[in-house]
């Protein structure tokens, strides 16, 4: 086994880089005795909402809950169906099987989100609303999917999870449907120490009511009106998140480099690797930096042995998972889905990363080909 | 002239502060903050090492918790609430079943029964404010497949009865520790007596981690596995899911945390117990105050300090006028809450709950408290009822 000289991901680096700010803020949230929903949560809401060019925004406890807390705010529950992509993380359709829904999925497109064009034969009766999927920081074409939930009478919740930052036409994902749901998840570019999650709106009901939600429908300290959830984003993570934020768009101008670098890179291996090219409606924030290559098992041994760690997001999809069975699916429904499946592979991507490693990488695919 | 207290339930600021100021406050957590710098190099560790989720950190502590309470595993979790959920969900509980509970609780109790699809019903309590057994079987349905009885405030219930009725008519029992970490009922931890144990690692529980955690308690390593693929997305390994599954884990860095504490938790619980003797002992003597029934073979560890007292409002204004943080726990019982409308009961259903609700008040007894400040606790409630 060799030495790992690129990580896939390195948080380290990325804290000591932010410690002296970050630690300050996080004893001084300590000090104050305000763990719980206190002013730092209310402070990152507040930037965090006007970030994702929203009205409002609430910090629950993960990404995963703020597609349940969304479901459940909405009435979605047994009986309802909800449509999404069968290649995101396993979360997304966890939260609607956890909601008592039961996802049904839409193939997806060559930029791996869903493909508008596939939605409307997987609409039936029961149909409730759509999530569509912004994979890898790559907003999903927003533009079709609401005119069909327009049209349908459907809840769109984006599951923004991968993608705090991204624009489609200009406008930040999460602002488009009824809510937006984040992950602040330690891999995601927009992160905490911890799970975190924040759910956006501009619905002022929708957010009164994921205010009772996520911390056990209290109205007071002694009454509650609905019997809600414990799912909170903790006052030092928020904390965190302050500092972070602040730092964002810095950090996204560094990532569209090293993207820019593996853009520019492999563009000479186009018939043997496909890499992601910016469509004209998008201004990702790539949350993985996704490549396909028919020989993809052997190049990620190759670079492993060259001491480059890259992973593969993700090699099963969810309609072929052991927990889908009872869901009726079979291989070759999904056809796009399946086959990107077997073709794809992240590759190291995070503002630390220096550009000799970049090249490192670049070089190393290109001697891959020529064997 | 007096000098001036801010007497607070709230002992956070404390927890961690280099010199810590006394305050008859609740909130302990200011005070408690004078050892964070160990607690940060400790995390800066995890932070450095990017072992966020479910690392090495969580294992360490979930050996140490399960060895604490005496079980084979521990499972970190989310908070609480989610133990208790997750614990019904393992069990497979849900729509269409009943689970017996106590109407004397944190709502977090009723909402993780209703989350889970099953219906609570409710069985009133005792002098000693834990669910009375003696009225358990009189609830019992053809739906009923659980007991969850609470350990209010780290007063250990009465398990013995408890767990003969669940066997006799095999029910599962699913207990509700969050307060109760450390006590004991004849030398055996609550949490280790049911299927599973539910506690809660919340700023202002004993033991306390700087957010929102729990753990769940079981000896079932059947529980056990389902429970560790529950809380985790249904995750046998990076890619394949063998169940649909939640997302609730205890950070690591909050495990850091709550080992940190774990070791500390014997000095801990021990001051506070002191505390709570040194005010039954004084107010058993004021006769407008009850205190609730102490079992002897049992040790309470006092998460919250509850007496009953006549007029009890107007108790309560005047010790806050006087910067005493009195605090209600809890007005409302469970039944007669707007959310839970749709389970039918109405005043009068559980009278001892009921007539608790109206006169009980909790008092501070975390380890920053001084005997200074409990003297004049005591003198502010004699003087309030010699007027």
């Amino acid at each position: 086994m060799s030495n790992i000289k690129i990580k896939f991901v390195n948080l380290s680096l990325q804290f000591n880089s932010l410690k002296p700010e970050i630690m300050p803020r996080v004893i001084s949230a300590l000090e104050s005795g305000d763990y719980i929903l206190g002013s730092e949560v209310k402070e990152f809401e507040s930037a965090f909402a006007k970030y994702c060019d929203s009205k409002y925004a609430l910090g629950v406890g993960n990404g995963t809950d703020a597609l349940f807390l969304c479901m459940k705010a909405l009435g979605i529950s047994s009986g309802d169906e909800v449509i999404t992509a069968p290649n995101s993380f396993t979360g997304t359709a966890g939260a609607i099987v956890a909601a008592g829904a039961t996802p049904v999925f839409a193939d997806v497109e060559e930029d791996y989100n869903i493909n508008p064009s596939l939605i409307e034969k997987a609409l039936t009766k029961k149909t409730k609303a759509i999530i569509p999927v912004h994979l890898a920081g790559r907003p999903a074409n927003m533009a079709p999917i609401m005119e069909i939930a327009r049209k349908h009478n459907l809840d769109i919740i984006e599951d923004a999870a991968q993608a705090v930052g991204a624009k489609y036409h200009s406008k930040k994902v999460g602002s488009f449907g009824i809510a937006g749901c984040f992950s602040l998840h330690p891999l995601k570019n927009l992160n905490c120490c911890g799970d975190g999650g924040a759910i956006t709106t501009n619905n002022k009901e929708l957010y009164e009511k994921l205010g009772y939600l996520r911390n056990h429908g209290l109205k007071t300290r002694d009454e509650t009106i609905m019997w809600g959830y414990n799912s909170r984003l903790d006052s030092v993570q928020a904390a965190i998140l302050n500092v972070r934020l602040k730092h964002l768009e810095k950090i996204k101008e560094r990532i569209n480099e090293v993207v820019s670098m593996y853009q520019e890179g492999l563009k000479g291996l186009k018939d043997a690797v496909k890499a992601p090219y910016d469509k004209e409606y998008e201004e990702p924030f790539y949350h993985n930096f996704i490549i396909e290559t028919d020989m993809r098992d052997e190049l990620q041994k190759y670079l492993l042995n060259k001491g480059i760690e890259t992973k593969v997001h993700y090699p099963i999809p969810i309609h072929l998972q052991e927990q889908s069975l009872s869901l009726g699916f079979k291989e070759g429904d999904f056809p796009v889905a399946e086959s990107q499946a077997k073709r794809i592979l992240s590759l190291p991507l995070y503002p630390e990363l220096a550009n000799e490693q970049v090249n490192m990488i670049i070089s190393a695919i290109k001697s891959f080909f020529r064997q | 002239m007096e000098t001036k207290h801010n007497i607070s339930h709230n002992y956070l600021p404390h927890q961690y502060e280099e010199t810590a100021k006394p305050s008859i406050n609740h909130n302990f957590l200011q005070q408690q903050f004078s050892d964070y710098k160990e607690i940060f190099k400790k995390m800066e560790k995890v932070v450095i090492s990017g072992d966020f989720t479910l690392g090495r950190d969580v294992d360490l502590f979930e050996k140490e918790f399960a060895g604490t309470v005496g079980t084979e595993y521990a499972i970190g979790v989310g908070s609480g609430t989610d133990a208790l959920f997750l614990s019904l969900k393992a069990l497979d509980i849900g729509s269409g079943h009943e689970v017996i509970t106590t109407p004397y609780t944190f709502f977090a109790t009723i909402g993780a029964i209703a989350a889970s699809g099953a219906v609570p019903v409710f069985v009133d309590i005792g002098e000693d404010l834990n669910i009375d057994p003696s009225l358990i079987e009189n609830t019992i349905t053809k739906k009923t497949k659980a007991i969850l009885p609470v350990h209010w405030s780290g007063m250990p219930c009465n398990m013995e009865e408890i767990m003969a009725i669940a066997n006799k008519h095999e029910l599962h029992v699913v207990e509700d520790a969050c307060h109760a970490i450390k006590a004991k009922l004849n030398n055996k931890s609550p949490g280790s007596f049911g299927d599973t144990g539910c506690f809660s690692l919340h700023p202002l529980k004993n033991l306390n981690i700087w957010g929102d955690g729990g753990v769940i308690t079981t000896n079932s390593k059947e529980l056990h596995d389902r429970l560790i693929l529950l809380r985790n997305h249904g995750l046998t390994g990076r890619n394949e899911c063998a169940v649909w599954g939640y997302n609730s884990r205890l950070d690591s860095v909050q495990a850091v945390i709550a080992m940190h504490l774990l070791n500390k938790l014997e000095r801990i619980t021990e001051s506070r117990i002191r505390n709570a003797e040194f005010f039954d002992e004084r107010l058993s003597k004021i006769p407008q105050i009850k205190i609730p029934k102490r079992a002897p073979n049992t040790k309470h560890v006092f998460h919250i300090y509850a007496i009953r007292a006549e007029n009890r409002d107007e108790l309560q204004k005047f010790l806050i006028e006087n910067g005493i943080d009195a605090k209600i726990h809890y007005p409302i019982p469970m039944h007669l809450q707007p959310a839970a409308k749709s389970f039918g009961y109405k005043e009068g259903d559980f009278p001892v709950c009921e007539e608790v609700c109206n006169s009980v008040i909790s008092l501070p007894v975390h380890e920053f408290i001084t005997k200074e400040q409990q003297e004049y606790v005591v003198k502010k409630i004699k003087g309030f009822y010699e007027k």
